[in-house]
Order: C-alpha cells, then structure tokens, then sequence
C-alpha cells in the first residue's frame, strides 16, 4: 500500500469572507463553517477563535487536536468509519494543511483538562504551541448528557478539520513525502538482509472519555489486530480521549504518529518497517491478558526481529504495556518501549505502576509530576477557573496575578507515549 | 569569590603510596595536586582555600574519628563548597570521598561534590547521598573528571539549579530530572532498537527497578517432620535489645534461644525497628515473629518442630548488601542444624 | 463482586450484582480489595482504571472474583503497586461542587461498565 502526502505550509490563519487557502495563509469563512457544526442538533453554539505561534494566549481545556487533510486520490475519505464511509484508506494522495490545526475545547466535565500555552515556558513542552489553531468553543444544548456532548464536540472537531482540509484538496502541495508498505513476501524479498520491524501501537479504551475508535470501531471491542501505517495517516485511528492531557494521543498524534514516521526514515536502510499491530488497554484483566497475547502472537507471525510499542496514558496502561513487552521479549523479539513517568513532584517516587526485567530498553517522555510555573498570558481560550482541580493542579494553583503553578500533566501532549517531544528524563 | 575545600589522600597529595596510607587528616592551606587542575577550571570564580590530606587506611579503620576529625577541619575554613576526590577506581578512596562528602553535607549543609568510577565500590554506597561524578577507572582521566565535576560543583556552590544526571554527568541518583534531548523520543526509540537489535550496547533512559528474585524451592515434602526456623527483618529481640540492633541501618543481626518460649510477651520481647509504629509489635511480638502459633503446630503435630534458635534483624533502611551478607551466615548455620524449612517474616 | 466507594454505581446494581459498598474514600476501596485478594479472591479489573489520576477523582470501582481460589500472586502484585502509586500522589485537599462530584461519579461507572459489558 502506497500513499503521497502533499505538505501545503501554512503560515497564518485568519478569518475572512470566502473560506480558501492562498499563499499558505488559511481564510475562515466562520459563518459558513457555524452552520455546518450546528447542523448537529446537540449543539447550541459554537464560537470560533485563533491562536498563533507566540500570541499571549492560553487555551483550556483542550479536548482534541486534529490536522486538516483531505483525500486527492484514491479510495475513501479522511475519518473513515467517522465521518467518510468504511472504505480502506491509505493509498492515493492526501493533501495536509501543515503548521494549522483543529483545536476543540469545552467542558464534557467538571475536571476536564488540557492546557496549550502559545508562548512562555509552557510552550516549549507541547508542540500545538507552533501551530496556526483554529479553536472552537462549543456549548451543547440544554440538559445533554455527558456521553452524547463527547460524541457532539468529537464529531464537530473532525468536520471542522474535514472542511479546512477540504479547501487544499485542488492546490498543488509544496513538497509531497510517499510511503510505502510492501506486502510480506515483497518486503522480505526487497530487504533480504535488513532486520524486520514492527510498531505496536497501544489505544487508550476505557469507557467514556478515555476512548479511541477505529475505522469507527470502538477499540476496546476489537482484537489486537494489523494495519497499514498509512491507513493511519488518513484518520483510520481517531482520539476520544479527554483524559491525562500529558500523555494522552490526540487525533494530530495518530495523523502525525512519530515512532511510524520515523520507522520510515530507517525503512530500506537499517531496516525493514514491516506494519502496525493496534492494541488495546482495557480494563478487565482477562482483556489485557488476551490483546498482548494476540500483539505478541502477530509480531510472531509477522516473523519479525524487533518492534517498538508505544503507550496511551497513566496507570494501568503500565499493565498493558508490560505485558506486550514481556510476551513479545519471550518470543525471541526485541522490543522498545516509550512510556512517561510519574515519579512524584520531587522525582524519588517509582515511575511506573509496573515493571519487568525483560523491558531493559525503554524511552520515556519524561516526569509528568514535575511542577511548572505558567505565567499569565493576556488572552484565555475557554476556562481557567477549573485548574485547582484538575489533574496536576492543586488547591491554590491558580493565584492571584493569573500566574498558576501546576504539574506537567496539564499541559497538552506534555510527555507524549509516542515519542513526539524531546522531552525526557534521566 | 566562592571558597572551596577539597579533601584528597595521601596518594595525589604525593606523599606516598600504601606504606603511607596510615597517616591522618591534616590540613594545607591552598590547593595541593589535583587542586591544581580545579583552580584552573574555578578561574577567578572560586579559590581552593585549604586542601585536606589523609591516609585511606586512616580514614577507613578509624572511621568516626577520622570523620569527626575531617569535619572540624572542614568546619574551621567554613567553605561554600567541599570536593572530595576523585577518587577514580580507588576502593578505599572511593569510600572515604563517599563518606566525607555525605557527612559535610548532610551535618554542615555545605554544597558538596564528589567523584569516582561507576564501579568503585563508594559509587553505590553514596551516589544517593551526595552529588557523584562519574569518572574514569584511572588517574589518566582526571582533566576529563575536572570538566565535569568543576562547572557542577559551581553550580552547587551557588545555587542553581541541577540538571538531570545524564545533563550534569553525575551518577543517576534515584531523583528523576526532566530535561529536552536533541532527537525526539520515537527517533530515539528506532536508534535503540537499531543497536539492541545489532547486539550493541544500548543505555536504558529509564532503568526497571533491581529485581532481585529467588526462585522458590520445591515444596517442603512432609511439613509435619520438618523442622521450622523462623527469621525477621520486623527487628524483634528480647526486652532490651541485647545486641544494640540498630532501629535504622542495621549493621548486625542477632541470634536468640527461644528453647520453652511458648509465647512472646510484652515483658520479654520488643521490637528495635525504627521505621514503623511500634506499639504492636511492642504489646505482643508474636504479631511480628509467630512464635505462639509455631508452638501450637508443634503440639499438634502439624510441623515436626520448631527450630531452637530465631534470627532477627532491622530491614529499615539497611543496605542490601549488608543483608544478603546477613542471609549467607545465617542461612549457613541454619543448614548446618538441618532445618528443612524458613518462615520469613517482615513488618 | 464489585467494590466501590461509588454510590453511583452501588444504587444502579446492587440489586443485579454482588456489591460491597465501602463508605470510604478511593484508598479504603484498594485496601478491602487488597484484603480480599490475600484471601484468595482474584483481581478481574485494574484497581488504575481510568487515566483519571488516583488524587483527582475521590471515587474507584473494582472487580473481584466471587468465588475465593488460591492465593492468585499477580493479582497481589498488580494491587499491591497500584496501592503504592496511589500514595505517591500529593493529595488534594479541595472541595469539589456537586456537579464536578457527579461527574466523577459518572466516569469511574462508565469506566466500570467498559468492564461490565452491560
């Protein structure tokens, strides 16, 4: 399977009469893109606002990032099984508006979370703070319950993103990137002497709020199962998880997955990426026990030397991502592992909730503990009042100058289970 | 200016070798060998002011008095920063600089650093106690050891902020320390599995805790033949702690009669654990060390017999080392007596 | 059996299901758990479910066999470390607003029924 992704640089987002892209600048139509999130009945309203790389602005509580791509070849559409049908996606062309993004925010809950600062020190530690955001504030209507307003900002945020995306699908990219995965045979034979690799791909999926979907699956439902690194390029995985911001995947996450784009820079070279397995963390011990077992039984399979699993999450994720790498480890595989710690604001506690001898490679995204000072920034994008009781803020986060002293796990995308940041611990 | 006292042994202060490793601490004004190299790498933001030299024999035979010696002399300069060694791969040295650099912290609070190789045996007694460079295995790799250890002792002396271990080039020290790397972590995850896979070496970012499993015996064959000795880190001892069992660190372990014991009460056992609250344990021991219910299965014919003599020992806080040292003499007379089987209780 | 500090989920079940409410906070249900566990009972769900952190949500749902076995030694491990990750978070001392309460209420059932498969 083949895919070309066209790269159309966007350096500014802007709001304006005709909805377009044009010298890499975005123009929003938000009149237009309004009627089209309204068109959903569980909504109320929606407002729209801009966040720039550098611009004073914090935004809070931050649900989901998504990245505006369009499909110019091939079958299917961008969020399939969401928003185009169940077709296969991952082959053709796919046009990316890189450097903007979709960012929804908006209260399902109480405590909800996320923070993305566009300067000062909280900047540096998530990467949404370099790109063009458009961020929309939904409010649903009276009396939804929380399960259906998910649904109702999940879905506005993928066709605000499908209608950006929509916009670059007649322009001609500024440089196009191809990956290609062979078949089994193909690629054993192309790559005879190049060491195989897999990417175990771990999804969060634990009930409401802390979900992943799949070709529109409900990932806790399926089996550990196979896919083309480029099926997820094209919003095959999508996030529903608003909870543990540091560490969560956002939608922009899996679109942008890091460890398969790097697998890829190495694909032919030092080695041969041969797919993606997709796993699941449930919370049913048995279901743990039985998705390791199959995301060790495919690596199998799939004869390879070695994968690299990445995780989703704090806690019992530890569990999962244990396991995937024990079994795996004990097939004769070599395995890395990317995960973040959670070793206390002072950093003496254990960092994880479990751990075995077998994971002796492992790449952490740093100490989510760790306590940041954010300063105050001239304009707020949602609500702030809510940060003493969030995770990783505390009774008297929030002072009086607008300044708040929180733990890193506020911030969105902070240590990231991917590999996406530099950030890291030792 | 920033003052500045090193302590160094007989050896680099170029006194002598082994057959001059006797001699005490005494103090010289200013710097003296390796101070040299220090003083350069300080330039005028801080002077060397004394250079305090001592036998490694000294020091580690006379272990609390030399200590308390060094200290005082510490003391009397009043320094902003104290640096012992490096001590490369010296065994002796090694725990000498461990030990004096510990103290002058944690009993003057002065900022204090010292150095060694990863695998002197000083390194792991002290990398947790006090900031540790990693050096070199040898005395060839002192300018290496000085680039490292001068800028992180400035920065001890005034007061900024630490880096992470692998930032600072200290010894990982069990405080873990954010910090940005050069390659995302998805790059960095490929590299290393490109060299596990190679068979190269690789460096963990974060190390699994030490797993130091034993695996069970098979099961004990007639339980009711067998006789049972009973061993505990819960720190139980007769009323008075005859053998001073330290509450925290413990250096030793006892061994106790308990021949016609039928119950541990509170006017013969205590506990001398320091690290839980101790009124239980105190009331009745049997809760920590279950000598009764031993006693009841022995009359009931349900083990063959208990075992005359029990071992205990503090868990809190004691070195690893000096427990497993503990568990092989133990465990030697034990198998010596023909015990079949070990109840090990902790707290 | 379910465990649950969570009166949520004690009033949708406990007529359907085997349930021991613990009139507690979120520690006093992992330590019944754990209890239980040495007794023989085996763990069915992660005592960390939910990424929703052990010092934000006042609140925890946990499963546990019906029927005491032997001593199951990695349901001990697994509750046994989720105890200690509980008490390495800095507690909060905060008082939540009764809709933010039924929030949390809300997510540790939905959580549970993940498990539940109702």
């Amino acid at each position: 399977m083949k895919l070309e992704l066209g790269y159309i640089y966007i350096k500014d987002i802007q709001f304006g009469e005709t909805s377009k892209v044009e010298n890499g600048i975005i123009y929003v139509n938000k009149d237009e893109l309004k009627s089209i999130i309204l068109e959903d009945q569980n909504l109320k309203s929606v407002e729209f606002d801009l966040a720039k790389p550098g611009e004073s602005v914090r935004i809070t509580p931050v649900k989901d990032v998504i990245e505006p791509r369009v499909k110019v070849e091939g079958p299917g559409g961008i969020f399939p099984g969401m928003l185009s049908k169940v077709e296969t996606v991952g082959s053709g062309k796919t046009n990316v508006l890189k450097g903007a993004a979709v960012v929804t925010t908006g209260k399902i809950v109480g405590f909800q979370e996320g923070i993305i600062d566009m300067t000062g020190p909280g900047a540096e530690y998530t990467p949404f703070s370099k790109l063009n955001n458009l961020v929309m504030i939904c409010e649903p209507i009276d009396g939804l319950k929380q399960p259906e307003h998910e649904k109702a900002l999940r879905f506005a945020g993928y066709k605000a993103a499908a209608y950006l995306g929509e916009l670059a699908k007649n322009i001609t990219p500024d440089e196009t990137e191809t990956f290609e995965t062979l078949s089994v045979t193909e690629g054993m034979k192309a790559y005879p002497e190049l060491p195989r690799v897999a990417y175990v791909l771990m999804l969060q999926t634990q009930g409401l709020l802390h979900d992943t979907y799949v070709y529109g699956v409900d990932a806790k439902r399926i089996i550990s199962t196979l896919i083309y690194p480029t099926e997820i390029m094209d919003g095959a995985i999508v996030s529903g998880n608003c909870v543990s911001a540091c560490d969560k995947n956002t939608t922009y996450h899996h679109l942008n997955n890091p460890v398969i784009h790097d697998l890829f820079e190495q694909h032919g070279k030092t080695l041969n990426f041969v797919g993606v397995i997709i796993t699941n963390e449930n919370v049913y011990l048995a279901d743990k026990e039985r998705s390791s077992n199959w995301s060790s039984k495919l690596a199998e399979f799939l004869g390879v030397d070695g994968v690299i699993i990445s995780q989703e999450g704090f806690g019992n994720p530890d569990t999962d991502l244990i396991m995937n790498c024990k079994k795996i480890e004990a097939k004769g595989i070599k395995t890395v592992i990317i995960t973040d710690e959670y070793a206390g604001r002072d950093g003496s506690s254990q960092s994880l909730a479990d751990a075995d001898v077998s994971a002796n490679a492992v790449v952490t995204g740093g100490n989510a503990n760790e306590v940041i000072n954010l300063p105050k920034l001239d304009k707020v994008i949602g609500h702030i009042n809510y940060v003493d009781i969030i995770a990783g803020g505390f009774d008297g986060s929030l002072h009086e100058d607008g300044s708040i002293t929180v733990e890193l796990q506020v911030i969105t995308g902070a240590t990231n289970e991917m590999g996406f940041n530099k950030l890291s611990a030792r | 200016m920033i003052k500045v006292v090193q302590y160094i042994n007989q050896f680099f202060a170029n006194v002598g070798g082994e057959e001059m490793a006797h001699i005490p601490a005494e103090i010289r004004e200013g710097h003296v060998g390796p101070g040299l190299a220090f003083q350069q790498a300080f330039k005028d933001e801080a002077e060397i002011v004394a250079t305090i030299v001592c036998g490694d024999s000294y020091f580690n035979e006379n272990l609390d008095k030399a200590k308390a010696e060094v200290l005082a002399m510490v003391k009397q300069y009043n320094p902003d920063l104290f640096i012992a060694g490096p001590a490369f791969n010296a065994g002796r040295y090694g725990v000498a600089c461990g030990t004096i650099a510990a103290a002058v912290k944690e009993e003057l609070g002065i900022p204090s650093i010292t150095g060694m190789y990863k695998e002197n045996p000083g390194a792991d007694m002290f990398k947790n106690k006090v900031y540790m460079v990693s050096t070199k295995n040898s005395a060839a790799g002192m300018r290496d050891a000085v680039k490292k250890m001068a800028p992180l002792a400035l920065k001890l002396a005034k007061g900024e902020k630490i880096g992470s271990s692998a930032e600072e080039g200290y010894m990982p020290n069990g405080i873990r320390v954010n910090f940005f790397e050069k390659e995302r972590g998805s790059k960095r995850a490929v590299g290393m599995l490109l060299k596990k896979l190679a068979g190269k070496e690789f460096e963990t970012e974060f190390p699994m805790p030490d797993f130091d499993r034993v695996d069970p015996n098979p099961a004990v064959k007639d339980i009711t033949k067998a006789k049972i000795a009973l061993v505990t880190s819960g720190g139980i001892v007769p009323k008075g702690n005859p053998d001073h069992i330290e509450s925290s660190s413990a250096s030793k372990y006892g061994e106790y009669d308990i021949e016609g014991v039928m119950d541990l009460t509170e006017e013969t056992f205590e506990t001398a654990h320091g690290g839980y609250d101790p009124i239980y344990a105190n009331a009745d021991s049997d809760r920590v060390l279950p000598v009764d219910i031993l006693r009841d299965l022995e009359k009931e014919g349900k083990i063959g017999s208990l075992y005359r003599y029990y071992y205990s020992t503090v868990g809190n806080g004691t070195a690893v080392k000096s427990a497993k040292a503990f568990a092989a003499e133990i465990g030697k007379k034990l198998k010596a007596d023909g015990v079949d089987a070990v109840i090990l209780t902790s707290t | 059996m379910v465990i649950t500090n969570n009166d949520l989920v004690n009033n949708k079940y406990k007529d359907l299901i085997n349930i021991k409410f613990i009139d507690g906070n979120y520690r006093d249900v992992l330590v019944f758990a754990r209890d239980k566990i040495h007794e023989g009972y085996e763990l069915l769900t992660h005592p960390l479910s939910s990424s929703v952190k052990p010092n934000e949500t006042p609140f925890k749902s946990l499963i546990i066999s019906d029927l005491k076995g032997e001593l199951n030694l990695d349901s001990v491990i697994v509750i046994e470390n989720s105890i200690m990750t509980y008490d390495k978070f800095n507690k909060v001392n905060i008082r939540f607003n009764e809709k933010v309460i039924g929030d949390f209420k809300l997510i540790d059932l939905t959580v549970l029924e993940s498990a539940l498969n109702i």
